[in-house]
């Protein structure tokens, strides 16, 4: 051996022995119970997921994103929810209500058993301080409960909500994603500080749910571990990490070598069909919906007729083959359809020459095409798609991507926002309230070109309040006054597409909780 | 040399001040809006405006940079508008991540770049073949080489992880210096130093590789010409071992470019660490950059940003200092 070669030895061995002599300190170790890094038993217990970006905060009244919502929903609850594979409403917290004739008042009676996560047990006082805090910290799904006149416990089981006028989607907040969810004292009497618990709230949670957030590692991991008092079933896993993992090349590596047991959104659609036989793909409904934005407000698309020649240029068909892969479906309607019945249909029939004949009479040819930045890749695809559609038609395509809070900036200046714009968006819930008064309405806040048809603003006023007949009637005339506008075309339905390990079993999902999987409800096939 | 200090002090001040600026003028220029992405889309004009009006961007711009000047001169970063925490936490939070990711991929980067520029001097053929992969490595872009060392080394070899800082089943020590490699052999676990250091080695390696060629190259040039000077051929002369002439009397001589050289190239590696950082989920600077970014949360990129820029300031600062001590010629830095 040479003496260059010596110390290199040396160091391998001591490596070799410092690997196989020494206990590391796991967080089973770490708890008290025996370390258990490598079993199978503790791997088996133990579910990996990944995020392709940190939430914001795991705070249920600040917290308005999508990346971050099974996070929230497997940690808290709410009065109600929405049953598996539904839009059907079902009690969460609440066991029954009932809705007074005039629709003003809303009784919910509470399950009995629950408790929070400190502890305490769950009582109408509790619901009741959990509603005050969303209004009191007034972030984005404070919209939610600031039609509320007033909140009574007449009983420790009974929580009563008055409202200043009806409104039809109330239910519907209820059960939504981002709808109130029930936070116990430990957090918002306890730890409430001088900002009603947000401090504490960024790094705790005290909910309900199945799983507790025992650790939240901002830029690492998210560790959720399962909460033994829960009131319903139990879940199989005992531990859930959530991995930041920005690349989903790497996500899709990881699951592959079994790092992962899911990857929960923007898979590449095209490599779906050729997975390894270790994993299998899981498409289900959503209310996930791709958009494309026409900037009326400036030429050449202040012109109907030239917007109209637009819609001749589509071809949806070739755009959601050929950009989604089988991951999602053209739009029949301008509402996700299980959102209301007897849509207005949305007609797209490509006809070359009508596309060429509004092009060449339109006062610019020039035109630009934003889309926004997604992970997967796929609104790129799109837009290449639809900029080979339009130059065929005439139209001179500038492709820019972009992201989410330029699109919000561009009501601003309209004449400086680009003539196009490709997007997706889901709507808060399943109602469609929900879809039209964010997207439709003149002050919407995903009404990114500002569109204005004071008409449609007024009969979107009178449905939220309007007798349900009434009201599904009107929001069926307002779709209408959409797709007659062309100032904005409903191009796919995009399915929830999880890819999954084969032996990951127990999958649901809801469609109003885009990117979510039930963790309470998977487990390992045969465990 | 406290004449010196004074001067770098003043630069480093001049170009966080120049930052500022730019940073202020990216902000303004482009058209986000940031409170409607953080009150949401069913919210009302009316809370949107007062969200705007709360985050300060409905004053005039004129007394918005003096509002923005005001609070960096006082030290304060703002909140984020993404994680909700005080900037400087969060840089606190991310830093180290990346401060140890710099640290290990500038170290490999000397020791390659060095290792090469000398074996390259010698006139080794191996030290060519060498070059050749290296200049094949890095002729590719982070991203690519990145994804191909994942592929490989994970994937493929199934020798070492491909994303994070550490094993996910371990609990990281309170400190403290936040850095993983020393944090753990201070608290005597030196497994998680192993799993630390597996965890570095492709992403400081994809770092490094840029920045080591670079480095090579010059130092081989840079031999080339010392080796022909005539105190090197005296020491020939003498009778001296050709390593010992390469060693003792010209590597030094030489070392002067090649310092140039690591001090830029330090600062295209902090460039290169949010795409190296983004592959490898390494839960640093770069990864934080590039979400505040997607979320247009200004107080935390002018954070990052000045942190970023002072430190490359710092590090330039530090080769000066290496360039006059491997130089005695250099009076003045």
């Amino acid at each position: 051996m040479t003496r260059t070669l010596r110390p290199i030895c040396v160091a391998v061995a001591a490596l070799g022995i410092a690997l196989s002599g020494c206990g590391a300190k796991t967080k089973s170790s770490a708890a008290g119970t025996p370390a258990a890094g490598g079993s199978a038993d503790a791997a088996n217990a133990t579910l990996r997921i990944p995020y392709l970006a940190d939430m914001s905060v795991p705070d249920p009244d600040v917290f308005y994103d999508i990346e971050g919502n099974s996070v929230i929903l497997n940690t808290y609850e709410g009065l109600l929810r929405y049953a598996p594979s539904s839009t059907k409403i079902v009690g969460d917290l609440a066991s029954s209500w009932t809705v007074s004739p005039n629709r003003l008042t809303y009784t919910f009676k509470l399950r009995p058993g629950v408790t929070f996560h400190d502890g305490s047990p769950l009582t109408a006082k509790a619901v009741k301080a959990s509603f005050e805090r969303r209004l009191a910290v007034g972030q984005a799904p404070a919209y939610m409960v600031q039609p509320i006149a007033s909140m009574r416990t007449p009983s420790p089981l009974t929580f009563v909500v008055k409202l200043k006028h009806p409104v039809n989607p109330f239910l519907a907040y209820m059960a939504s994603s981002w709808g109130p969810k029930i936070i116990g004292p430990g957090a918002i009497v306890t730890h409430a500080g001088s900002d009603h618990g947000q401090k504490y709230l960024r790094t705790h949670d005290d909910g309900t749910g199945p799983f507790k957030l025992t650790a939240f590692d901002r830029g690492r991991q998210y560790e959720l571990t399962r909460n033994d008092a829960y009131w319903g079933a139990k879940p199989a896993f005992k531990k859930i990490l959530i991995k930041i993992t920005p690349d989903i090349g790497t996500q899709r590596l990881e699951l592959q070598n079994g790092d992962l047991d899911a990857v929960m959104h923007s898979f590449p659609a095209s490599e779906l069909s050729s997975l390894p036989s270790s994993l299998s793909v899981v498409k289900a409904d959503s209310f996930l919906r791709l958009l494309f934005y026409v900037n009326t407000a400036k030429a050449p698309f202040s012109d109907p007729a030239t917007r109209a020649g637009l819609r001749s240029a589509l071809n949806v068909d070739q755009l959601v083959a050929q950009g989604y892969s089988g991951t999602a479906t053209k739009s029949t309607g301008p509402y996700p359809s299980a959102l209301l019945a007897n849509q207005p249909p949305v007609v797209y029939k490509p006809d070359p020459a009508a596309a060429k004949a509004a092009a060449a009479k339109a006062s610019t040819k020039k035109i630009t095409l934003g889309y926004t930045a997604d992970e997967s890749g796929v609104q790129r695809r799109v837009s290449e798609l639809l900029q080979a559609q339009l130059q065929a038609a005439g139209w001179q395509v500038t492709l820019k991507e972009v992201q989410l809070p330029q699109v919000y900036g561009y009501v601003k200046d309209l004449k400086a926002a680009p003539d196009l714009l490709l997007t997706t968006n889901t709507p808060d819930a399943a109602d469609p309230d929900t879809w039209a008064r964010i997207l439709f309405y003149s002050t919407g806040g995903l009404n990114f070109f500002g569109f204005k048809d004071p008409t449609l603003d007024k009969e979107l006023d009178q449905a939220v309040s309007a007798a349900p007949a009434k009201a599904k009637q009107l929001y069926q005339q307002v779709g209408q006054r959409i797709i007659d506008s062309n100032s904005l075309f409903f191009l796919g339905d995009v399915k929830n597409v999880f890819v999954v390990r084969k032996d990951l079993a127990g999958v649901q999902q809801v469609p109003a909780y885009p990117w979510t999987l039930d963790l309470a409800a998977l487990k390992r096939a045969g465990a | 040399m406290g004449a010196v200090l004074a001067r770098r002090l003043v630069a480093l001040i001049a170009v966080l001040i120049g930052l500022s600026v730019i940073v202020f003028v990216l902000q303004t220029a482009i058209p986000a809006d940031p409170a409607r992405a953080m009150v949401g889309a069913s919210a009302s004009p009316q809370v949107v405006a007062a969200k705007r009006h709360e985050l300060g961007y409905d004053k005039p711009l004129p007394q918005r940079f003096a509002d923005f000047a005001g609070r960096l001169v006082q030290g304060d970063l703002q909140s984020s508008l993404r994680t909700r925490n005080p900037v400087a936490d969060d840089l606190a939070t991310f830093a180290p991540a990346t401060l140890e990711l710099a640290l290990v991929s500038a170290a490999l980067a000397a020791a390659m770049g060095a290792g090469l520029g000398l074996l390259l001097a010698g006139g080794r053929r191996a030290a060519r073949i060498v070059r050749l992969g290296l200049v094949a490595g890095a002729s590719v872009p982070a991203f690519l080489s990145a994804l191909l060392a994942i592929v490989v080394f994970y994937s493929g070899l199934h020798l070492l992880p491909a994303a994070g800082r550490v094993s996910d089943t371990l609990v990281l020590p309170d400190g403290p210096t936040k850095l993983l490699l020393v944090d753990s052999l201070l608290h005597g676990e030196p497994n998680l130093f192993l799993s630390a250091l597996a965890h570095l080695i492709l992403p400081a390696f994809t770092l490094a590789l840029l920045p080591a060629l670079a480095i090579a190259r010059t130092l081989s040039t840079s031999l080339d010409r010392v080796l022909r000077e005539d105190y090197v051929r005296t020491a020939r002369s003498k009778g001296l071992r050709e390593r010992k002439v390469l060693l003792r009397h010209a590597l030094r001589n030489a070392s002067g470019p090649a310092l140039t050289m690591g001090g830029l190239q330090f600062g295209l590696l902090l460039g290169g660490i949010v795409v190296v950082e983004q592959i490898f989920a390494w839960p640093g600077l770069g990864l934080y950059l590039d979400q505040s970014i997607a979320y247009s949360d200004f107080p935390a990129i002018t954070g990052t940003t000045l942190l970023l820029g002072g430190a490359y300031v710092v590090v330039n600062f530090v080769v000066d200092l290496a360039q006059a001590w491997a130089d005695p010629r250099i009076r003045t830095i």
